[in-house]
């Protein structure tokens, strides 16, 4: 279970604010912190901060900003392609797109792209039409994300289905879809491409976010989540993470399993 | 395992013409991978296509049987503890069709002896491979026919002259031996006679490209009764081609590799010839041929092959008979315990460090620890006693004690009824034996 952590993101105050005024600090303490709170990536996304015709430098900027004071690997997090190719040519490690839908014309800008950079794609089950309610026309997007991977010769393994979980006061009936598309993904291929969800997406605007962002990533990883876009500092729910590893004998088992966890 | 998505759709036409009812032939192929659809209503669909999807939902490796209960290839894992290694590697003695009568007389003989007992098994040797060393083939059939009658054991016929191998293969197809070499060069007719004699062929080529050309050759010949050989006889290149062969015929179900393999040792030295064939039973060797037939070289080998190939969900158990520990005589001490071998070992090990002379009866609990054994019902009073009847303890000792785990002190009174024997409740680790064995037993 990898976790992906989603807080530096221009929709929070301290980093749209670090954004405008080149201030690497905030960036830079997030990126420790998730670091340490238990993430395996970094999230990085500019949000609507910055004006478009700067995102291209904020990128830049903003992963090598974070590759100072932290070695873990990122996913870059735009609409805007170029943008997140200006962060690509500055990684060290391999990083993964975050995201393209099911539509050919992204496809063809992210795909050759991913494979130019060695980098993994997270592939959104939604096309220009929106997002399916139905898990049979999500796990119909992901085929075609799946065909494109055997296509452009990415590797299954870096690709991410995300079958976009939505919020559960407003779009109830989705979660359940959502768990069974993470299910038949998991058939679309030998080797299987792997999941990614945004998972606080489930809770907005919802009293006790966190009871409902832990108890869904149990439901999910159960499902065969492999990773997901979440708090790496709420530790509840990196433990549900560390947890539900053991339960499904993915880590040998270990009394102090929540600690090893982290550790790598 | 069923087919994936992916797999369907590389194998469909890609017109999306929708004739089949579903709009693309990506929706038809997600319909299929989940049971909606049949292939038939693809009206375009090839008729390689259809083999290649009827053949992917085959077991990834053939299981190729031969001679006496000879079982190969039918294995579905890399690793032995991610479910268990079903068909445990067969081995053959090498005899050269080069040896005089006399030495093939004493080689069969030396062969048919290689029967061990151990821990309350029985090996014994699979098969003897005839080789075609002479040149001869009269010399060929007539050591073939002079093994064939000097044991029952399963026969292996190695030539790679179609003429000779048929002279030496008629007479014997009742037994159904394995035969071989079917290579680039003669393949029709090693592949022809082995379908016309229902026998198993070994197909033999120089590296895993040139295996895979045959491979398909031969099958287009209507035959699938196929052993492999990747040609290599250094132990670096056959352990890298065995695990080539098991990955792609399982992980890729590339089916030119779906078929059994058999290794040859080519170490000259015994010992490391057996090092060898260590190897090769580790890393998915369906069948070795061997050269050396010496008792004491072939013990060690039957053993890893049994250790290899038992079933890692199932306990392994120790025999549930009266066990000593030491020169014991009849103030020995008396401790029970079950017949799963970690509880046993563990005890065994303890008792054995307090330097006190014992014995130790493990009760049949089906290979579960002590408490499991105990929960499930199989460690009662009743059972124990039974037990300690049958394993005569009472005329071996004088005392009339008996130490229990101390997990189960609970049915130290029943026990105690029952048999008569005054009963010890003992530590509930075993770890605790010497302290309690000092203090109690001095």
């Amino acid at each position: 279970m990898l976790i992906f952590g989603e807080r530096i993101n221009g929709m929070f105050t301290d980093i749209g604010n670090a954004l405008r005024n080149k201030d690497p600090k905030p960036i830079q303490h997030w990126a420790v912190k998730q670091q340490e709170g238990g993430a395996h990536y970094l999230d990085v996304n500019s949000g609507p901060a910055i004006p478009t015709e700067e995102r291209v430098e904020a990128y830049e900027w903003m992963v090598n900003v974070i590759q100072e004071v932290s070695d873990l690997p990122l996913v870059l997090d735009s609409t805007n392609y170029n943008a997140i190719e200006a962060g690509l040519k500055v990684c060290k490690r391999p990083a993964i797109i975050n995201s393209c839908p099911a539509e050919q014309v992204k496809i063809e800008r992210v795909f050759p792209m991913a494979i130019q950079y060695n980098a993994g794609v997270i592939g959104l089950t939604m096309d220009k039409k929106g997002i399916p309610k139905d898990s049979e026309n999500r796990v119909a997007f992901a085929m075609e994300l799946v065909a494109a991977a055997d296509e452009y010769g990415l590797r299954m393994e870096d690709l991410f289905i995300d079958p976009l979980i939505l919020p559960v006061n407003v779009a109830q009936e989705h979660a359940p879809e959502v768990l069974e598309s993470l299910r038949q993904v998991k058939m679309l291929a030998d080797p299987a491409p792997r999941t990614v969800l945004g998972l606080s997406n489930v809770s907005q605007k919802s009293p006790d976010r966190n009871l409902i962002n832990r108890t869904y990533l149990a439901m999910a990883i159960a499902c065969g989540l492999d990773a997901a876009i979440m708090d790496a500092n709420d530790d509840d729910l990196v433990d549900v993470a560390a947890t539900a590893q053991i339960l499904l004998n993915k880590s040998i088992y270990a009394d102090s399993y929540l600690k090893v966890f982290r550790s790598r | 395992m069923a087919l994936t998505g992916l797999e369907i759709y590389k194998q469909l036409p890609k017109k999306n013409c929708g004739e089949c009812g579903v709009p693309t032939c990506l929706a038809f192929a997600m319909a299929l991978a989940s049971g909606k659809a049949a292939l038939d209503t693809c009206p375009y669909v090839t008729a390689a296509a259809k083999e290649a999807l009827d053949s992917a939902s085959a077991p990834p490796i053939k299981a190729i049987k031969f001679g006496k209960d000879s079982v190969l290839g039918d294995e579905n894992v890399l690793f032995r503890h991610d479910k268990t290694f079903y068909h445990p590697t067969t081995l053959l003695i090498r005899v050269s069709d080069a040896l005089s009568d006399a030495d093939v007389e004493a080689k069969v003989q030396e062969i048919n002896g290689l029967e061990f007992d151990r821990v309350g098994l029985h090996y014994s040797i699979d098969g003897v491979a005839v080789v075609h060393e002479s040149g001869d083939a009269a010399r060929f059939e007539k050591v073939a026919g002079m093994v064939a009658a000097g044991t029952d054991k399963s026969l292996l016929l190695l030539s790679s002259d179609p003429a000779a191998l048929k002279a030496a293969l008629v007479p014997l197809a009742s037994r159904k031996p394995l035969v071989g070499e079917a290579t680039a060069e003669n393949y029709e007719a090693m592949v022809n006679l082995a379908k016309e004699n229902s026998v198993p062929v070994i197909l033999k080529a120089e590296g895993l490209d040139a295996l895979n050309d045959l491979a398909e050759k031969a099958q287009a010949l209507g035959y699938k009764e196929f052993v492999l050989d990747p040609g290599s006889r250094k132990p670096v290149e056959t352990l890298a081609n065995l695990t080539h062969l098991r990955r792609l015929a399982i992980k890729k179900k590339f089916r030119p590799f779906g078929y059994p393999v058999v290794a040859y040792t080519s170490n000259p030295e015994p010992l490391d010839e057996i090092m060898e064939a260590s190897v090769y039973v580790a890393k998915y060797a369906s069948a070795i041929v061997l050269n050396t037939s010496t008792k004491a070289h072939i013990l060690p080998l039957m053993t890893l092959r049994q250790n290899l190939y038992t079933d890692p969900q199932k306990p392994i158990q120790v025999e549930p008979k009266l066990h000593t520990v030491g020169d014991v005589n009849e103030n020995s001490p008396f401790y029970i315990t079950t017949n799963f071998s970690l509880t046993y070992y563990s005890v065994e090990g303890e008792v054995e460090a307090t330097k006190i002379p014992s014995y130790i009866l493990p009760i049949d609990t089906d290979g579960t620890s002590v408490l499991t054994a105990y929960a499930a019902g199989k460690f009662e009073p009743e059972k124990i006693a039974q037990a300690m009847e049958a394993s005569g303890i009472a005329d071996k000792v004088k005392h009339r004690n008996i130490i229990i785990p101390g997990y189960v002190a609970v049915i130290s009174g029943k026990l105690g009824e029952l048999t008569g024997w005054k009963v010890v409740v003992g530590p509930r680790e075993s770890s605790g034996i010497i302290s309690f064995a000092k203090s109690q037993l001095g």
